[in-house]
Parts: C-alpha cells; structure tokens; sequence
C-alpha cells in the first residue's frame, strides 16, 4: 500500500516550531513562532523585546550630553545615523546652524558607515545561505580598513559618539583624508570581486530569485524604508526626497530596482548603494571646505588642534555651533528629524523643556518597520527560505527593540 | 534541450569566475595580524583604558579634585575622595577610583577634564579574573612622567600651564629625582602600578597650580 504523498486527502498536523530566540540567524535575538503545514510556513508570529533596553526612557534620565555617549548603541551597526537623528532633532529646538566643515564630516562619516553596515550585512547574510566558503569574510576585509579610519577620528571602531548636538567632535588627524581617498579608489574593484562570486552565482540565483517577493503596496502599507523598499521600485530616499545636511550639493541617484522585489532585487540595491555611498565619499573629499586637515591647518598656521575653533576662522570651516559641555543645554520645544540610515529611515522624535536632560525621547526605527512586514513575506515560504527572506531585509534586534 | 545545456554552461561559466577569485585570494599574503606578538598601532585618540596623567614636565599629579568626570559619568563608575587642604583652603585629592567593569568607555570624563588629567590610554588588555581588581585606585592609574608625555604629544592635547611664581620651589624636584628608569611609554600595566609610590607624596601638591572654581 503506498500513499501519494501530495494526495489532498492525505491529513497533515499542523506542528507549531520556535524558531530563536538565539537561533544564530537573527542576527540577535528575535523569536519566531512557526506554525508549520510540512514544510510550508502557514502562520508567522515575531516576538519582540528580547533586547529591549529602554532607550527612550533613559534619554529622559541622562543629560544630554550623557545621552549622545548612548545613543551609538541603538542601532550598533550605523551608530552614526542614530546620533545624526537626535543631533539634528535638537538642533532644530535651538536653531542652530551646523558649520559646513562640520556637515561635511558627518556626510563622509556617515556614508562610510553605511558601507560597513552593508558590507557586514552581505557577509553575514550569505552566512546565512549557507556560503561558508571563504567569501563571508572578504566584506570584512574591507570593513576593518573603514573601522581603522573610523578609530582614529573618533576613538572606537563602532561606538563613535563623534556627531554632536551642533557639531562634531573633531578633525580628522594628519593623512586621514588620504587614506580614505585611497580607500575609494580601490573599493569599486572589491566590489567587482564580491559581485564576480555571488551576484551571478546559480546558486544563490536559485536561493534568492523570487523568494520572498515584497509588493510595492504592501511595502507601503507597512511603511517599510531602506533598500527594502528601494527594491520594490518606489525611490524613496530622504537624501532626495527631504535633503538634508549638504546633500544636495552632492551628485548621486537614488538606487531603485525594477521587477518585484524579492530578495535578489535587496541583495543588488544594497551592492549598488554601497558604489554610490563610495562616489559621495569622493565627490564630499574633493568639496569639504577648508579641504584635508593639513590644507586646514596650514590656513591656521599650526600643526595642532588648538585653533580648530578660533574666532578669527572662515565660521563655515569650524567644527561645532555650540560648544560642548557637560552642562548641555537645548531650548524648550519640540523636533523632529529624520535621517536615512543604512536600514531606511530613523526618526527621532524630542521634546525639551529647557533643562539639561530632555522631557520626551520617541524613535521611529526603521528595523522595527521593516520587521513588521516579515509575516506577510514568510507566509507560503518553505522553512529553508525563511532564513534567505530574514536575512534580507536586514533587520538589526538592538534596533527593534531598542 | 538546447536552454538546458545553455543554462548550464552558462552556469559553469560563473561558478567558474567565482572561484577564479576565491583562489586567487588563496595564494595572497594574509590580512590578519598575529594579534599578541603583532600589537596594533592604534591612533591617539583610541580611547581605552583609563589613566590619570600627571604634568609631563613636573611630575606633579594635574588632578585638581573638581569632580567633573565623576559628576559626568553616565555609569557613575568615577569615585573620588578628596578634602580641604588646611593649609591651602584648596581640595586635595586623597583616593581615585574607576570602576572599569562599568565603565563604557564613552571618553565623556576625558573631554570634560580641566587639566587634561584623565585620559584614555592606548591601553586595551585589561581581562583579569575578579571584578573587583577591575576597580583601579589612585596608585593602578597614575601614570608616569614618561607616559603622560607620550600621551600628551599623542594625543595634541595642550601642555598644562606653568606654576605661577610663588614659592614653588619643592614639589617636583624630589620626585623626579627619586624616580626609577621608567619602560618605555606602553609598559605594561603591573610596570605602572609598580613604578608609582614615588608619585603619591608629591602628588597633593602643598601649593596647588590653578585656581579652581571650587
Ligand atoms: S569613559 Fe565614560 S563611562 Fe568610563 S569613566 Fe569616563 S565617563 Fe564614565
Ligand atoms: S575632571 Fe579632571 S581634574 Fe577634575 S576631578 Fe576629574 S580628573 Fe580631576
């Protein structure tokens, strides 16, 4: 007697399985309910909070100047964009305006940021597909080079706390702008390397290429930002939609895929992102005022940082607006601003009363948004996808759950 | 058919340009570094472990006791003791502790540090087996004349005002003469906590530098 197993008479239970909370894959810790039909995923019940660090209530109980130390840590893989959102925020209550020297610094930064936060994404996420060979760790490579430049201007490799409410913390030391400038000039060909083993890879084709399929409206309705929706075709970009900073004096296109959206189409925008953000590096070198370091001190006459805020300087060649104190003070009001972080769009949300701690902190964090949508992709999907469809729309938990 | 075969070469082709680039970086140098034996060239203003430094010309300890780092702390992992000088009517420092357990290493203290006292070292290995030998004292932080120069020129951090001309004549010479041949500027932490006896008694000065707001 043998049974066709796809007979539709053939009754199946229907087994509910935990996916996490510390399943490697997550990339933190993010439970997953399960409940599967064979192999079939037909119900999907994300549980959040395993990280859940009272961010916002501890903006409330720190000064603000305790918080800027802080607020790196929310999204630990572009610590710049959380800073950038709440250093914008309260510059808005203050009104004040941020030197373009200091802009300029925060756009290169920023940007390198974006491209480490993708470079690991890429490395880990083919992790996740099972690629062990050798390749995860290529992204690295270059990732560390970033990190190296990223310590020696602002002291650590992940936790700058380098953007300031007014400002930033310093300039950059001697030679830095041409290390990194040598850095842009052979990142294209790296690029080139990861891309000759995945993109085209049959493998990985066969994994990602229409799986996991996001629809522009359901990305929409769900308020999905980042390259997830970028891939779904709709451009949206706050650095073009609502420029910010020095953006708009800066040359670059918002990367959208055609097609559906599925996981492939994520996978190439975040690629073609990172060549963008490494043109914006160049094109933010060439046009920093006060140019390199050296060209800036050499203006000032002095090889030290001793006059970096001097009254007689080119006020758009100075770091900071306000200066930095422990006793930090911003206006009494209400700002919001929005910054578009490797993950999509951070918002945060102030209000002040004029003290030296905030009254109200609200974050708008794109991870959470972006995670919201993973039922509506993983309903349908075979269990092995699950992990190639989370991956990709690279969600970080401290992020989530802040 | 033909699709199939097409498909497969095509496939073959670039699985092929995929690991034309893996064993190309197979037979490169590595990348990596042998950590322990290789140590990182780290920049000035790596913030590590902390330290207090004392004024690289004088040897005099630049601590002024007013309680910013500790006040500024958003772990409160900074202890200080200090009192009254009797003679001076100005604080004087008596203990310093930094609890580096706690400590996130956010640089806040050193930024808002008067005298350029506190500062981040380039110091990174600290593992050790308690947590309590974590909590570094006065004598574990002080650095050496040495160091503190090292770090000053480092880390371009302004050189701490002369001593105005009263009657400073003692507090440095002793000290600095009594002083051992130190290491060189990134000795190891036990060097450190060893060389700093000397230090302590000149390190309350009898006449402090500045003014302080206290
Ligand atoms: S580095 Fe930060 S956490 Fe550590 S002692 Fe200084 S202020 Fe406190
Ligand atoms: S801020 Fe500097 S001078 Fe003041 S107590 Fe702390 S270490 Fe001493």
């Amino acid at each position: 007697m043998s049974v066709e197993l796809s007979s539709p008479d053939l009754k199946t239970d229907e087994m509910i399985i935990n996916m996490g909370p510390q399943h490697p894959a997550t990339h933190g810790v993010l439970r997953l309910i399960l409940t599967l039909d064979g192999e079939i995923c037909k119900h999907v019940e994300p549980v959040l909070g395993h990280l859940h660090r009272a961010q916002e209530w501890q903006g409330q109980n720190r000064t603000w100047f305790q918080y800027q130390a802080l607020i790196d840590r929310v999204d630990y893989l572009s610590g710049m964009y959380t800073s950038w959102a709440m250093a914008r925020a309260a510059e808005q209550i203050d009104g004040l305006v941020v030197p373009k020297r200091a802009e300029y610094l925060r756009v290169i930064l920023s940007e390198m940021n974006r491209i480490t936060s993708h470079l690991l994404w890429l490395g880990t996420y083919l992790i996740d597909l099972g690629a062990m060979f050798g390749f995860p760790f290529y992204p690295f490579r270059e990732r560390e080079k970033l990190f190296d430049l990223f310590e020696e201007v602002a002291g650590q490799r992940m936790m700058f706390n380098y953007i300031r409410i007014g400002g930033v913390l310093r300039n950059p030391p001697f030679g830095w702008f041409d290390k990194l400038k040598r850095f842009t000039d052979e990142f294209p060909d790296r690029i080139d390397e990861y891309e000759a083993i995945v993109t085209e890879n049959p493998i990985f084709l066969k994994r990602t290429k229409g799986v996991g399929i996001l629809k522009k409206e359901t990305a929409m309705a769900y308020g999905v930002t980042g390259p997830c929706i970028r891939a779904s075709g709709i451009p949206l970009d706050l650095r073009k939609t609502k420029p910010y900073s020095v953006y708009p004096e800066l040359d670059f296109k918002v990367q959208t895929m055609d097609g559906d959206g599925d996981t492939w189409a994520r996978y190439m925008c975040r690629i073609r992102e990172m060549r963008e953000s490494n043109e914006i590096i160049r094109q933010a070198i060439e046009k920093i005022p006060g140019g390199t370091t050296e060209e800036l001190r050499k203006l000032l006459g002095t090889t030290g940082p001793e006059k970096d805020e001097s009254k007689d300087l080119d006020p758009s060649f100075l770091l900071m607006a306000k200066k930095q104190n422990a006793g930090l003070r911003v206006k009494a009001g209400e700002g919001f601003a929005a910054v578009e972080s490797p993950r999509g769009t951070i918002g945060c949300y102030v209000i002040s009363n004029g003290s030296d701690k905030a009254y109200r902190f609200k974050w708008r964090n794109p991870s959470f948004c972006n995670l919201s949508v993973l039922p509506e992709l993983l309903v349908g999907a075979p269990i092995a996808d699950i992990m190639a469809i989370f991956g990709s729309i690279d969600v970080i938990l401290p992020d989530v759950d802040r | 058919m033909f699709a199939l075969v097409g498909r497969s070469i095509e496939s073959l082709y670039q699985v092929a340009r995929g690991l034309k680039t893996v064993f190309k970086h197979t037979v490169r140098p590595p990348i990596t570094k042998n950590f322990p034996d290789d140590m990182p060239d780290l920049p000035g203003h790596f913030r590590g472990r902390l330290a207090l430094a004392v004024n690289p010309q004088t040897s005099e300890h630049l601590c002024i006791s007013c309680l910013q780092c500790e006040r500024v702390c958003p772990d409160k992992c900074i202890q200080i003791t200090s009192h009254k000088s009797p003679e001076t009517n100005k604080p004087e420092l008596i203990e310093f502790k930094i609890d580096h357990g706690l400590c996130m290493f956010c640089g806040l203290c050193t930024e808002v540090c008067p005298t350029s006292c506190i500062i981040n070292t380039n110091d990174f290995e600290m593992a050790d087996y308690t947590r309590e030998s974590l909590v570094y004292d006065l004598k574990r932080l002080t650095l050496s004349q040495d160091e503190s120069a090292h770090y000053f020129a480092k880390k371009e951090l302004p050189m701490p005002k002369p001593k105005p001309p009263k009657p400073a004549a003692k507090p440095a010479a002793p000290a600095a003469a009594a002083k051992p041949a130190e290491d060189k500027p990134e000795a190891k932490p036990e060097v450190k906590a060893e060389a700093k006896p000397q230090d302590l008694p000149a390190a309350p000065a009898p006449e402090s530098p500045k003014k302080e707001e206290q």
